[in-house]
Parts: structure tokens; C-alpha cells; sequence
């Protein structure tokens, strides 16, 4: 039987190699991802262990285990004083023990302006004191000489030509504090390479460092053991004189730690792409169930025979599974090799813009087994119903004369399609309007029970509409019009399936544009609906306290408020805490609670997340920050689940957190002071000390959000690429398939005087309706799935929902286009054919 | 009867009706029939006499609607579809009119289809025997489309003897070939029958392909009206002619 199989796909393989390429785009988009991720995780490893390699044992603030994700460059607080030091100093076994601090705060280039513009990410600037032990600065000395005095500091070698300084110019570093100049001494390289990503390095006497950091003490500190000690147990004996809160851990332990932190987050990744390629597969299923039922339509009498001479019914169904194994493992072979190609093509394009991040590329097990597990998965399942229809033709069938696929009339399809599609809308309008925990679950599954149940309806569908749009295209197109439009009817199964492939690709394009178009609608609406006249924002970091005390000192400005974010414990586990002053925060924006935050009365105010835990309104609740604890009772509900989980005034802030982190300031000013004239006053006020704080008109700032959403939408709309490709592949291989079973019809027409142009015309025009049917259902679903979707995150903040007209006139261009190029092929291919062997041919 | 004639296939009773109703139509009425082992049997008839479906309903290929049906000894008219399958896969060669073979198999693996299906070891004695007859050892590495139209009816006549069947049945086996290729195939199965004792049962309209036959069976109407023993193109004309065809 596997024999058979093999020699049947290599019989004809030019009727599955469009089956195949389905197949190999999704793998290969799994197996790019894995590809990449890796690299990036092999790169980093690398990194980590470059890192911490000089280093034999870390002291450090111990992490807690509810730590919301922290950011890998951010400083942490200075937790060891230099007791501390001393004492780790004295314990047995250290040879050298030194603090490290880290500035927050950014080299500024030689020549820079302030310009107000808020500009996206960027590397940031690592500024730390200098020991001049290279095992612990991991960096060494290239040029000059390292810092001595308290206004001196060194660079890495890289950025001080980018940013445009040479050795004896004074360096500008803007943190908390303001501007500080030092003059630069020396330039260092980081590591063997100075891979540094873009960002930028520093150094400085440990005295301009504390001074620039406002502090006395050490984040962490590093230990190098003595000749002969044991590291591990140095870091045991460490343990036992540092304060509560931090540990000792060596080198390699810590590099192993980050290492795994970062491969938890690049498994998301992976999953974000199997979910990708699943769709992209889901799409290239339906083209495998159309090529198999046509295929096994075709090779009726084969089977029949087959039959005949002894074989059963469940063989002929293994065969045609393996036939589908044979194709899956070729197709996910290649989609996997193409995969590789495309992750080697990305890496080194990465390289060449932003440097080696990759380590060494090489394709892991784990594309190889995803890429053959979801490439034989989807193929198997496709051509389960092909095979088992193919299990039950009679031996009878040989002796017939031509194989047409069986009336099957659409009854059975219909009801299980009308069940599906009744209870994909159930689950959503349960999701929608129920009481329910995760509502989006449950419109989220319904939408995937909706699109199976109208896949199986449009055939139905078809029928009428093809019947609809025949007088239509016989007046528009005549004969050809005709039998395009009876074509289409009289395969509804297959039609269905191939406008269905399409229909799931163009639905989830419409889905997340709709999704994103009512984000943006939000945000807009959000930021429209403020009081404040400018949004304060850093660059880099909090916004230094100093800068608001600038403002508010401002001719103009009525008042300043600001929101603080940091994280306290909540009944063990960490949760973020914003602090606002109630009666400005109030009157400069429109926050979504209940009551207004003046109603805060020295309580706290909860979202949802912390409602679901059983809080209510009234109820006790106690906080614990790194300063202190509060017990606060709950007076009012923050209702946007997403922003923060406790909301407290400035004096609980201060208790909870001492100096916290100010992330978001609004400037209210004077009423009739002119907006334009105050920014570039403000922006001017706060050049000289604060030059990475800017200011943002709120429609300014709305529309940098919304660049942030359409990129995302450009991200999506390019992965769901892959499906939609594979959906276009789908109408041509059906056409072609179809042109190749109506050889001897499309000979016959030929025959008696049909042209050429007007076959290509014909199967054109099927293209064309195959392609518009399935885009506009698609439009429908996706549209109305992104709308039940909206509504189900109102607790998010979705207020308003907005219908992308734009992207779906767009879409609808698009689907055009692609049905005239899916059309092309199968076009030729039937105005081509030789009348008289078209007439001859058999089956 | 003779007790000394062994019987290949038989029927009693047997009965076939297509569609229900008005639209019945009863191709098999009732009809009782033996195919004598080791003979040629040709079933003749005119267009719509039941002849085909006698052979498919024999053959097992079809079920009756009413009567019973045996293969050798074995009652089958009863039997699930896959204990049918497996009878016709260990004791039944096929002969169709038309597409016999695998459009995607060499000559020689269609051949050895049956036997490969039935996981049976071929025998190659018999094997190269049955090529060398048929004429098809250059021929063997060909696909189905690279063969003339006589040389693809061979290899089904090759693929059928091979696994040895009990019973082979042929369906106008020359109906589709030019009349030098037809009496040459004829040829071949008369020899197949008379030289290895192979049993055939062939349908055919045609009285000169009827000639080469041992016995020949006219059915008119779903019932079996005659019979003759060592036919003649010419007899079997007459016949024929006297049946109103």
C-alpha cells in the first residue's frame, strides 16, 4: 500500500505540488520562529556568561518571586551600605569585594538640541562607577586612562565617536539631578567585542556616581574569590553577613538565571508563532480537502478497480492517508528548509542594522519536530474526509464511464453547519452580555465554531447566489458568464471550501483592523477628553522630581500633577501601585472610577483584578511597599482593568514607597494662555537641566500612540500574510484542478467555436467570484467578531467601536487583484488545450 | 447432473432489481446458474438482457435482491462487504472492457497487484510463463499510457492469472480492441483454460468472441434461455438472430 501511494504522488505530482507549498508556507513559519528565537536565546547565553564570567559571586537584592517583569537595564535601589561592602570584604575567602552603582541617566550627543519630540525606544545609556578591575567592569581599557578624579568618565569605544566626542571634551550626562558635564579620559571596550546592542557605556569615579544617583550606597556587589577558595561556599558565607532581602550567588549561577528568564519570555514568542502558523495551516486545510475530494473524484475508477480486485475499503483509506503523510513530509521538509533560510536571511539582515544579537544559527530540534508534528497534523486531519469517502466507493464504480463526484445533496452539511454557527453565536452573545469570568474566552471559541459552521453553510449559500448572479453575468459576460456562474454551482462543496480559505484569511484581517481602528478611537478619545494641555513624558527613565518643581514654577501654569507607579505586596503576591494627588489628577483627566478619585479620602481604590480576588468597597486592605505598610480602606473602583491594581494619594505613596517613580505628569495651565506659546516656553524652561523630559500636546501624543497601533496592526496583517497567500494558492489549485476534470468539456466548447479569450474569460470570472464571495463573508465575520470582540473588552477601556472602511475598501481591491492572479494559471492552461486530445482524454 | 463437474461459481434463485417503485427495473429474474471449473464460459445477450449484472452479482461486485449466490463452495450472497473483498481478493481474477489498470503503476506492479495486496509471494515461474504467453516481457517497465490499447488488455489478462484465481471473470475483454488484438487476447485466455485448467467467465455481445468459448449461456430478459456446447461463430450468430437481436 505504501508503495501504491508513493508511485500515485509521483505519478502526478503537478496536481499537489500548490497543496504542497500550503503546506511548507505555514511550517515554514513556525520553523523561521523557532529558528530565530534560538539564535536569539543561544546569543544571549553567550552575553549572560560574557557578563557574568569575570565575576565569582554577586550579592544583589534577592529577587521576590511576584516582581512584576522588571527592565533589564533599569537600576535597581541601592540596598547594601558600605558596612555592607566591609563586611563582605572581611569574610573568608574574598579576595576583592566592590560596589556597584548604577546611574540612571543618558549620555546626551555633542551636539544636541532639545527638540520636544518623543522619540520611540532606543538603547539606553548604562552609566556605572568604575573599579578598575576588568574582571568586575568587564570592560578594559583601549585609550586614555580610567576615571581619577570626580569630573572625569570613560565611554565605550563605539559611542563616543557615534555621539560625537573625542578624549578631552566634556561629556554631557543628563539624570535626576539635571545636566552634568565630565570631561572624557579614556575609552573602553565592553567584553571581547563591545556587542553592546546600540547602547551606550559609561563610567565614573564611585563619588560622582553616588552623587549623580543621590545615593550613599550599592545596588549590588561583586566578589572575587581568593586563589584556591571555593566560590560556592564563599557565597554561602556571604549569606550569612548581608541584609535580609538580598543573597550571594556566583557567576555562573546568576548567568544560568538570566538565561532562563529569557528563554520563558522567548517561549511566548514561539507559542505567538505556532498560533500564526496554525492559522496559516487552518487556511491551507481547506485547500488539502479540496485537492483530495477532487483528486479522489478524479480517481474514482482507480479506486473502483482497486476495489475489485480485492482490496478493502479500509485500505484504500490508509493508502490515501499515506499519500497525504507522503506530501506532508515533503512539504513540511521543505517548509522547514525554507524556514531555516528565511531565519538566516532575518539574522543577518538584524546584524547588519543593529549588530550581532544572534549567537550562531543553526535550526534546533524543536523546528524539526513542530514543523513535522503541525505539517503531517493538518494534512492527516485535511484528508481524513476525502479518504474516508473514498473508502466507501463501490467496486461498481470502475465499470462506470466517468467519474463525476456523487450528488451528495447538502442536507447533512446544512444542519451541522447551522448547528455550529448557532452555537459559535451563542458562546459569543454569552461572552457579550452573560455575567461571565474571561468573556473573551468565550467569544473567542465561539468565533472559531462560528467560522466552521459558515464554512459548511456557504455552500449552501452558493447555490442561490450563483443562480442570482448568472442572469447578471449572462448579460454582463454572455456564455461566459453562463457557465462560470453554473460552474460555481455545480461543485458548491468545493467552491464553498476554496471562498472559505479566503473568507478566514480577509475575516482575521478584518478582525484586527477593526480591533485596532476602535483602540485607536479610544486612545484618541481618551487623550481628547483630558483637561490637561500637555503630557509630561522622560525618554528615559521617571521623571526627575525636579522637573515638575521646573514647571510648576512656570509663568502660566496653573497646576502639575503627576501619576507614580511602583509595586507593593498584597496578601503575598506584588501588584502595581499608582499614586496620584486626588484633586488635580481629578481635574486634569478623565479617568474611568467610581466615585471621583476626590473621594479617595486617604483610602484606596481597586480594579478589577483585585474586585475578582473578593475585595469590595469598605473592606480593609493592607499594603506592603519597600518603605513601609498601610492598611487603607477601600473607598472606590478603578474601573480599566490594565493601568494599575491599587490606586493610593501622595502621602500613602510616600508611606508605602519613600521616593517612587514618577512615569506620567499632566500640565494644566492658566485659562486663556495661549497652548503653543506655553509649550515652547516649558519646553525651553526644561532644556537646560532636564533635557530627555518632553512635552506633549495631548492629540500630539495620541497620534504617537496610534503609530504604535498601526505598527502593530502592520505586524499582524504580515504574519496573517502566510494565510492569505495560501488562500490565493487555494483558488488557483482548486481552478486548476476543476480545468483539468472539465478537459473534455472545456475541448467540447472549443469545438464548437467557444475562443480562446472567452475561456480564459470564463474561468476568470469563477476566480473573481470565489475570491469576492469569500472576502466579503470574510469582511462580514471579521467585522462583527471585532465588534463583539470591542464589547467584550469593555472592562479594558473600550468604549466606542469604529469600522476601518478604509482598510476593508482596501481588501476588497486586494481580493480583486488576487482573483484575476489566481485565475492566470488555470486560464492559460484551459485556453491552451488541444481540442482534439481534450475530446480524447479519459480521466 | 453429473456429479463429476466441479462447480467455480453458481446461482439459485437469483434476482436483481434496480430502483424501487414505478421505476423498478428487474435486470436478474429468479435466474439459476453453474459455471462448470476448468471450462470457458461466454454469457451472451442482447443490450439490457442482464448479462452484466449476472457477471457483477457472480462476481460478488454487486449484491442480489433476492437468491443466493456461491463461489466454489462458498456461499457469499450473505457475506459482510470486507468477507466479500477478501473473496474476490484470494479467488477472483477481473477482466473490465476499460481501464484495468493503475494509471500510476509499471506493467509488471500492476500485475502483481493482486498478489502484493494479498501479501503473497510471487511465484516467478509462473510469473515469467504467463509474460512470455502474453508477449509482454519488453513491456514490463512501461506505464499503463505508454501501452497500446491491446497490450494494456494483456497485462489485466496477466494480472488476473497470476495470483492463480479460482474464477476469472471478463467483461467484454475485447469490447474496446481492433479485431486482430481481440482474437489474439481471446486466444490467450482459451489457452489459459486449456493448457493450466483456469477457469474464465466472460460477458461479450459479440458471437466470434463467443466462438472461443466451451459453453455459451443466452440470456434474454434476466432469465437464461439457452445454451450450447462447443459454439461456432456462425451457430451463435443464428442463435442470436433467432432471439431477435
Amino acid at each position: 500500500m505504501f508503495r501504491l501511494a508513493v508511485k500515485s504522488v509521483k505519478h502526478n505530482p503537478k496536481r499537489l505540488v500548490l497543496t504542497a507549498i500550503a503546506v511548507a508556507l505555514g511550517v515554514a513559519l513556525a520553523a523561521a520562529t523557532f529558528t530565530l528565537t534560538n539564535a536569539l536565546s543561544g546569543g544571549f547565553h553567550q552575553l549572560f556568561e560574557e557578563i557574568y564570567s569575570g565575576t565569582d559571586v554577586i550579592v544583589e537584592e534577592a529577587p521576590s518571586e511576584s516582581e512584576e517583569e522588571g527592565d533589564q537595564f533599569a537600576a535597581g535601589d541601592s540596598v547594601f551600605s558600605t558596612d555592607d561592602l566591609a563586611a563582605v570584604q572581611a569574610v573568608d575567602g574574598v579576595g576583592l569585594a566592590v560596589g556597584g552603582i548604577q546611574v540612571m541617566g543618558a549620555v546626551l550627543p555633542a551636539d544636541f538640541e532639545p527638540t520636544g519630540e518623543l522619540t520611540a525606544g532606543g538603547a539606553p545609556s548604562q552609566l556605572f562607577n568604575w573599579s578598575g578591575e576588568p574582571r568586575i567592569d568587564q570592560s578594559t581599557l583601549v585609550e586614555g586612562h580610567g576615571p581619577e578624579t570626580d569630573t572625569q568618565m570613560v565611554l565605550d569605544v563605539d559611542s563616543a565617536p557615534r555621539l560625537g566626542y573625542e578624549l578631552g571634551d566634556q561629556v554631557a550626562v543628563a539624570t535626576d539631578s539635571g545636566v552634568t558635564e565630565l570631561e572624557l579620559v579614556g575609552l573602553v571596550r565592553f567584553g571581547e567585542s563591545n556587542s553592546l546592542q546600540g547602547a551606550t557605556l559609561g563610567y565614573m569615579t564611585e563619588a560622582t556616581a553616588w552623587e549623580l544617583a543621590q545615593s550613599d550606597g550599592y545596588q549590588s556587589i561583586s566578589v572575587l574569590v581568593a586563589d584556591g577558595a571555593d566560590k560556592d561556599e564563599v557565597a554561602t558565607a556571604i549569606s550569612d553577613v548581608i541584609p535580609d532581602g538580598t543573597r550571594a550567588i556566583t557567576g555562573e549561577d546568576k548567568a544560568a538565571e538570566q538565561a532562563q528568564e529569557l528563554d520563558d519570555l522567548l517561549q511566548y514568542i514561539d507559542i505567538f508563532a505556532i498560533a500564526f502558523a496554525l492559522i496559516a495551516l487552518f487556511v491551507g486545510s481547506y485547500i488539502i480537502v479540496n485537492t483530495f475530494r477532487i483528486i479522489v473524484t478524479q480517481r474514482t475508477r482507480e479506486f473502483g478497480l482497486l476495489r475489485a480486485i480485492g482490496v478493502s475499503g479500509r485500505q484504500l483509506r490508509t493508502m490515501i492517508l499515506l499519500e497525504a503523510l507522503v506530501i506532508a513530509v515533503v512539504a513540511s521538509t521543505v517548509g522547514i528548509a525554507l524556514g531555516y533560510l528565511g531565519a538566516l536571511g532575518l539574522s543577518a539582515l538584524v546584524e547588519a542594522v543593529s549588530g550581532n544579537i544572534f549567537g550562531t544559527v543553526t535550526l534546533p530540534i524543536d523546528a524539526l519536530l513542530w514543523g513535522y508534528a503541525l505539517g503531517a497534523l493538518v494534512t492527516l486531519i485535511a484528508a481524513l474526509m476525502p479518504a474516508i469517502h473514498a473508502s466507501t466507493i463501490s467496486p461498481m464504480e470502475a465499470l462506470r464511464e466517468s467519474a463525476t463526484e456523487s450528488k451528495k445533496p447538502l442536507r447533512l452539511r446544512n444542519i451541522v453547519g447551522g448547528a455550529l454557527a448557532l452555537l459559535g453565536v451563542l458562546a459569543i452573545v454569552v461572552g457579550l452580555y452573560m455575567d461571565v469570568p474571561r468573556p473573551y474566552v468565550y467569544v473567542g471559541a465561539g468565533a472559531m465554531v462560528l467560522i466552521i459552521g459558515v464554512t459548511l453553510l456557504a455552500a449552501q449559500v452558493l447555490v442561490p447566489l450563483a443562480y442570482g448572479l448568472k442572469s447578471l453575468l449572462t448579460r454582463l459576460f454572455r456564455v461566459d458568464g453562463k457557465l462560470a456562474a453554473n460552474n460555481i454551482r455545480r461543485e458548491p462543496r468545493r467552491s464553498a471550501n476554496t471562498a472559505a480559505a479566503l473568507m478566514i484569511g480577509v475575516m482575521l484581517l478584518a478582525l484586527v483592523s477593526t480591533f485596532t481602528e476602535s483602540l485607536k478611537s479610544v486612545v484618541t478619545d481618551q487623550f481628547a477628553s483630558s483637561d490637561a494641555d500637555f503630557f509630561v513624558l522622560s525618554t528615559q527613565g521617571a521623571i526627575p522630581a525636579g522637573a515638575i518643581e521646573t514647571l510648576e514654577s512656570e509663568d502660566g501654569v496653573d497646576f502639575v500633577t503627576s501619576l507614580g507607579v511602583d509595586s507593593a505586596q498584597f496578601e503575598g503576591t506584588g501588584y502595581a501601585v499608582a499614586s496620584i494627588d486626588p484633586v488635580t489628577a481629578e481635574a486634569a483627566f478623565d479617568y474611568n472610577n467610581e466615585p471621583a478619585f476626590t473621594e479617595l479620602d486617604g483610602g484606596v481604590f481597586i480594579d478589577p483584578v483585585i474586585q475578582e480576588l473578593g475585595v469590595e468597597v469598605g473592606d480593609q486592605v493592607t499594603l506592603e511597599g519597600a518603605e513601609g505598610s498601610a492598611t487603607l480602606e477601600v473607598t472606590g473602583l478603578y474601573l480599566n482593568e490594565g493601568d494599575a491594581n491599587f490606586w493610593v494619594d501622595e502621602a500613602t505613596g510616600a508611606e508605602l514607597f519613600g521616593e517612587y517613580d514618577v512615569v506620567q505628569a499632566m500640565v494644566v495651565l492658566d485659562e486663556g494662555v495661549d497652548a503653543a506659546a506655553a509649550q515652547e516656553q516649558l519646553a525651553e524652561a526644561l532644556a537646560a537641566d532636564y533635557p530627555l523630559v518632553v512635552l506633549q500636546a495631548p492629540d500630539e501624543l495620541a497620534q504617537f500612540a496610534n503609530q504604535f497601533i498601526d505598527l502593530l496592526l502592520g505586524v499582524i496583517s504580515a504574519m496573517l500574510g502566510a494565510a492569505l497567500i495560501i488562500a490565493v494558492l487555494g483558488v488557483a489549485n482548486t481552478l486548476l484542478l476543476s480545468v483539468t476534470e472539465r478537459t473534455r468539456e472545456i475541448g467540447l466548447l472549443r469545438a464548437v467555436g467557444v475562443r480562446r479569450r472567452s475561456i480564459r474569460r470564463m474561468i476568470r470570472i469563477e476566480s473573481l467570484v470565489m475570491a469576492i464571495f469569500g472576502t466579503i463573508l470574510g469582511m462580514i465575520l471579521g467585522v462583527g467578531l471585532g465588534v463583539a470582540l470591542v464589547r467584550a473588552l469593555e472592562e479594558f477601556g473600550f468604549s466606542s467601536v469604529a469600522i476601518p472602511w478604509t482598510w476593508l475598501g482596501i481588501y476588497m481591491v486586494l481580493a480583486i487583484i488576487a482573483g484575476v492572479v489566481a485565475a492566470m494559471s488555470p486560464a492559460r492552461r484551459a485556453a491552451k488545450l488541444d481540442i482534439l486530445q481534450a475530446i480524447a482524454f479519459d480521466g | 447432473m453429473t456429479t463429476t463437474v466441479t462447480l467455480a461459481a453458481s446461482m439459485r434463485g437469483g434476482t436483481k432489481d434496480y430502483g424501487s417503485g414505478d421505476a423498478a427495473v428487474r435486470a436478474l429474474d429468479g435466474i439459476d446458474v453453474d459455471i462448470a471449473a476448468a471450462e470457458f464460459t461466454a454469457i451472451m445477450g442482447p443490450s439490457g438482457s442482464g448479462k452484466s449484472t449476472l457477471l457483477h452479482t457472480l462476481a460478488g461486485l454487486d449484491r442480489l435482491t433476492a437468491g443466493e449466490s456461491w463461489i466454489g463452495d462458498q456461499q457469499i450472497s450473505s457475506l459482510s462487504e470486507d468477507k466479500i473483498t477478501q473473496v474476490r481478493r484470494d479467488k477472483i481474477g477481473f477482466v473490465f472492457q476499460a481501464f484495468n489498470l493503475i494509471p500510476s503503476l509499471t506493467a509488471r506492479e500492476n500485475i502483481t497487484l493482486p498478489l502484493d495486496i494479498s501479501g503473497r509471494d510471487i511465484d516467478p515461474a509462473w510469473f515469467d510463463e504467463i509474460i512470455g504467453i502474453l508477449g509482454l516481457a519488453d513491456r514490463l517497465t512501461h506505464l499503463p499510457a505508454e501501452l497500446s490499447g491491446g497490450q494494456q488488455q494483456r497485462v489485466a489478462v496477466a494480472r488476473a492469472l497470476v495470483a492463480r484465481p479460482e474464477l476469472i471473470f471478463a467483461d467484454e475483454p475485447s469490447g474496446n480492441l481492433d479485431s486482430r488484438s481481440g482474437a489474439e487476447l481471446l486466444g490467450f485466455m482459451r489457452r489459459a483454460v486449456k493448457e493450466f485448467g483456469q477457469t474464465i467467465a466472460m460477458v461479450t455481445h459479440d458471437p466470434s468472441a463467443a466462438s472461443y468459448s466451451d459453453r455459451v449461456l443466452f440470456l434474454a430478459d434476466g432469465r437464461i434461455v439457452d445454451e450450447m456446447r462447443e459454439p461456432t461463430a456462425d451457430r451463435v450468430l443464428d442463435r442470436m438472430k433467432q432471439m431477435g437481436h
